[in-house]
C-alpha cells in the first residue's frame, strides 16, 4: 500500500493496527451470535480510514477490539506494534491512556464541567502539571474553533459544540490512535460537515491514524480508505483518493 | 486537578438528593435508636449512675438493684470503720402496693428509701438537695412527673402503700427506671412501708462514699473478704451498674429484642442508602466509561465515586445531626429515656459513613463489570 500523499507523514514504519484472524461473538441466554469472524485487517499509519457498514454488523465490536477495550475470543490484535492480547486490564488502560483518543456519538461530556475542565481533566491523569494541562487544552479547543465557548458547560452548547469538545478532550493527549464511532449520527448535516473535516484535519495535520466507524456516506469522501463491513466481515476495502486529495489541498 | 466528584455534586445536586436524604434518615435512624436503647439501658442503672457512691453493698450475686436482698446492717459498722471510706448510707428497697388519690387501681411500685440530709449519697444526682429534704417530714413521698397521670396522684395528694398513708410532697425528674414505677421517700418512711418480716430492720443495699475514690477497686476487694457479717459483696460503681445493665440486656430478652430491632434499622439504611447513592452514581456512568476508554484508570475513578460518596454522607448525617437534636430535645422534654454518648455517635456516624462508600463502589462494580462497548455507543 503506497501513501498516496507526501503530506501524510507516516510515524514509524508498518501498519498502525494489525487485526489477524479475530473472532468475536457473544452469548445472551441460549443464543450465541458470532460477531466477527476469522476477520484480518491492517490499517496505515496517519491515515483517516473509515469502516462503513449497515447497523448491527459489528463496526463497534470491531473498534472496541482494535482500541483495547474489548478482549477477542481468537485471534490477535497489535496496536503501534504491541501485541494487545499480552496486556492485563491495567496496561491496557495504561496503553490507551498514553496512546489513544475516542470519540463517541453519544459525546458523553461531564454535565458538571466546562468545555476547558472537560478537556483537562484526562490530562491531569496523564500526569501533565496544571498549567501545561490548561496550555494543551486551550490549544485544542482552539483547533475545533470552540475557543470563544470554552467557559460554557453541555447544557449551554449545541450537539455539534459538543463533538467539537469531545474531540478536543480526545485530541488534547496528543494520541497516536483516534477511534470515533459513529461520530456525526446524532447531528444535522451542516454540523456533521464540521466534526469530518475537523477528524480529516487531525489526520492530516497531526500524523495521527484516525479510525473511524460510520454509516454516514458523507464521511467516504474523506477518507484516505474505506472499508465496507456486512455480517462481521470486510467485503471491500477501496481509496475515494481525489476528493480526499481536493481536500486536503484546501487545508494544507 | 478538576474537582470533578464536588463540581457534579454542587451542579447536579437535584440527581444526588435522594442519596443525601436516605443517608441522613439512615443515620439519623441508628442515631435515634442508639438514644433510645441507651436511655433504657441507662434507666436500669439510675439508682448507681444517679448516686454520689463509689462503693455497692449487696447480697452476693446480686444481677441488679431491682434484685437485691436484706444484707446484716451491722455492715454499716464495718464499712464506717473502714479508714477509706468518708460516708455510709442505708438504702432500703421496698417491693409495695400503691393506690392513687384517683381511683386508678392498685398498682406495684418501688420504694426507695434515702437519706433525705444534705450530702445524702442515693440519687443525689437526679434529685435537687430542696426536694430530697422534703422528704424529712414523716409519710412524705416523691414520684416522677412522667408517672402522675399513671399514680393519679399530683402534688400535695395523698395515696396509700401497702396500706399506710403517704403525702406526695413533689415530683422529680428522670426518676423513670424499667420494669417499675418509682416512689422515694425517706429511709424512717420507707421502713414504716415495709411488710416483708425478713427485711424489718435489714437495709437492701449499703453505699459509700470513699475520700479516695480513685482507690475503689482495692477497697472493694480489702472489703470484700471479711466473713464475720453474713453473705455479702462489694461492688465499685461503675462495676454494678454494668452488672445491672447487663441483666437488662442479656438475662431478660430485652437486649436481644433491641439487638434485632438495630438490626432491622441497618438493614433498612443499607438498603435505601445503597439503592439511592448507586443510582446517583450510576447516572455518570457512561461519563466514567468514556474516561475509563481514555484511559483514566478504575482506581481513580473509584476515588471520584468515594469522594462523592464522602461528601453525601457527610451533608446527609449534618441534616441528620440537626434534626436528630431537636428530635432528642423533644423525646427528652416527653421523658421518654435517650441518652447519646460520643463514642456511640461517633460509631453511628461512621457507620452511615461506611455505607455511603460501600454503595458508592458497587455502583462501580457496575461499570467494571459492564461492556464498555455497550456503553460507549
Ligand atoms: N455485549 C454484547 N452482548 C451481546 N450482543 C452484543 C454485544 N455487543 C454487541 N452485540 C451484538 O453484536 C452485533 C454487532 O454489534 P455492533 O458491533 O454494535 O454493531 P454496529 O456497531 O455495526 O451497529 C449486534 O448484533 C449486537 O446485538
Ligand atoms: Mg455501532
Amino acid at each position: 500500500m503506497s501513501a498516496p500523499a507526501p503530506l501524510a507523514a507516516p510515524r514509524g514504519t508498518g501498519p498502525a493496527l494489525c487485526a489477524e484472524a479475530i473472532s468475536k461473538g457473544f452469548t445472551s441466554g441460549k443464543l450465541r451470535t458470532q460477531v466477527l469472524d476469522g476477520l484480518s485487517l491492517s490499517i496505515d499509519t496517519g491515515e483517516l480510514t473509515l469502516i462503513s457498514g449497515p447497523s448491527g454488523c459489528g463496526k463497534s465490536t470491531l473498534l472496541a477490539i482494535l482500541s483495547g477495550l474489548q478482549p477477542v475470543d481468537s485471534g490477535c490484535v497489535t496496536a503501534l506494534g504491541c501485541d494487545l492480547g499480552t496486556l492485563d486490564d491495567q496496561a491496557l488502560e495504561r496503553f490507551r491512556l498514553l496512546h489513544t483518543g475516542f470519540v463517541f456519538q453519544g459525546f458523553n461530556l461531564f454535565p458538571a464541567l466546562d468545555a476547558l475542565e472537560q478537556v483537562e481533566l484526562p490530562l491531569h491523569y496523564l500526569g501533565l502539571s496544571r498549567r501545561q494541562a490548561r496550555e494543551r487544552a486551550t490549544q485544542s479547543l482552539d483547533e475545533v474553533g470552540m475557543t470563544p465557548r470554552m467557559h460554557l458547560r453541555p447544557g449551554e452548547l449545541s450537539g455539534g459544540e459538543k463533538q467539537r469538545v469531545a474531540i478536543a478532550r480526545a485530541l488534547a493527549k496528543h494520541p497516536d490512535l483516534l477511534f470515533a464511532d459513529e461520530p456525526t449520527s446524532a447531528l444535522d448535516a451542516a454540523n456533521g460537515q464540521v466534526i469530518i473535516d475537523i477528524l480529516h484535519r487531525i489526520a492530516r495535520g497531526h500524523g495521527t491514524t484516525v479510525l473511524c466507524v460510520s454509516h454516514d456516506p458523507r464521511l467516504v469522501h474523506h477518507a484516505d480508505r474505506v472499508l465496507s463491513m456486512e455480517d462481521g466481515r470486510i467485503l471491500s476495502d477501496r481509496r475515494p483518493a481525489p476528493p480526499a486529495l481536493l481536500s486536503r489541498g484546501a487545508t494544507a | 486537578m478538576v474537582a470533578l466528584a464536588r463540581k457534579t455534586l454542587i451542579f447536579e445536586w437535584r440527581r444526588f438528593l435522594p442519596a443525601v436524604v436516605a443517608v441522613g434518615f439512615a443515620g439519623l435512624l441508628q442515631l435515634l435508636q442508639a438514644a433510645l436503647v441507651l436511655g433504657i439501658f441507662s434507666s436500669a442503672g439510675l439508682y448507681i449512675t444517679g448516686s454520689d457512691a463509689d462503693l455497692w453493698v449487696g447480697f452476693p450475686g446480686t444481677q441488679s438493684v431491682s434484685l437485691g436482698r436484706p444484707i446484716d446492717p451491722d455492715l454499716e459498722m464495718r464499712l464506717r470503720m473502714d479508714p477509706a471510706v468518708a460516708a455510709v448510707e442505708p438504702f432500703d428497697w421496698v417491693d409495695a402496693d400503691w393506690r392513687g388519690a384517683r381511683d386508678t387501681g392498685g398498682q406495684s411500685v418501688y420504694v426507695i428509701g434515702l437519706d433525705p440530709r444534705p450530702g445524702g449519697l442515693l440519687l443525689s444526682r437526679v434529685l435537687s438537695p430542696a426536694l430530697r429534704a422534703r422528704l424529712a417530714e414523716p409519710d412524705a413521698v416523691i414520684v416522677d412527673r412522667a408517672d402522675t397521670d399513671k399514680l393519679g396522684v399530683g402534688v400535695g395528694d395523698v395515696a396509700v402503700i401497702n396500706g399506710q398513708r403517704v403525702r406526695v410532697v413533689g415530683v422529680g425528674h428522670g426518676l423513670r427506671a424499667l420494669g417499675g414505677v418509682n416512689i422515694v421517700a425517706s429511709l424512717d418512711t420507707a421502713r414504716r412501708l415495709e411488710t416483708d418480716p425478713a427485711s424489718f430492720g435489714r437495709p437492701t443495699f449499703l453505699l459509700a462514699a470513699l475520700s479516695d475514690p480513685s482507690q475503689a477497686g482495692q477497697v472493694a476487694t480489702r472489703l470484700r473478704n471479711d466473713h464475720a457479717f453474713g453473705p455479702y459483696d462489694v461492688w465499685t460503681a461503675s462495676a454494678f451498674s454494668r452488672r445491672s445493665i447487663m441483666y437488662w440486656m442479656l438475662d431478660t430478652g430485652a437486649g436481644a429484642g433491641v439487638v434485632f430491632l438495630a438490626g432491622i434499622v441497618f438493614l433498612a439504611g443499607a438498603v435505601i442508602t445503597s439503592q439511592t447513592l448507586m443510582a446517583a452514581v450510576a447516572g455518570s456512568v457512561r461519563e466514567y466509561a468514556t474516561l475509563n476508554a481514555l484511559g483514566v484508570g478504575m482506581r481513580n475513578l473509584r476515588r471520584v465515586v468515594l469522594e462523592q460518596a464522602f461528601w453525601v454522607g457527610a451533608v446527609g448525617l449534618l441534616g441528620a445531626t440537626l434534626f436528630g437534636l431537636l428530635l432528642l430535645a423533644f423525646a427528652r422534654s416527653q421523658d421518654v429515656p435517650v441518652v447519646l454518648n460520643l463514642p456511640v455517635t461517633l460509631l453511628c456516624v461512621a457507620v452511615a459513613m461506611a455505607l455511603a462508600a460501600i454503595s458508592g463502589l458497587a455502583a462501580m462494580r457496575g461499570l467494571r463489570r459492564a461492556d464498555p462497548a455497550s456503553l460507549l455507543r
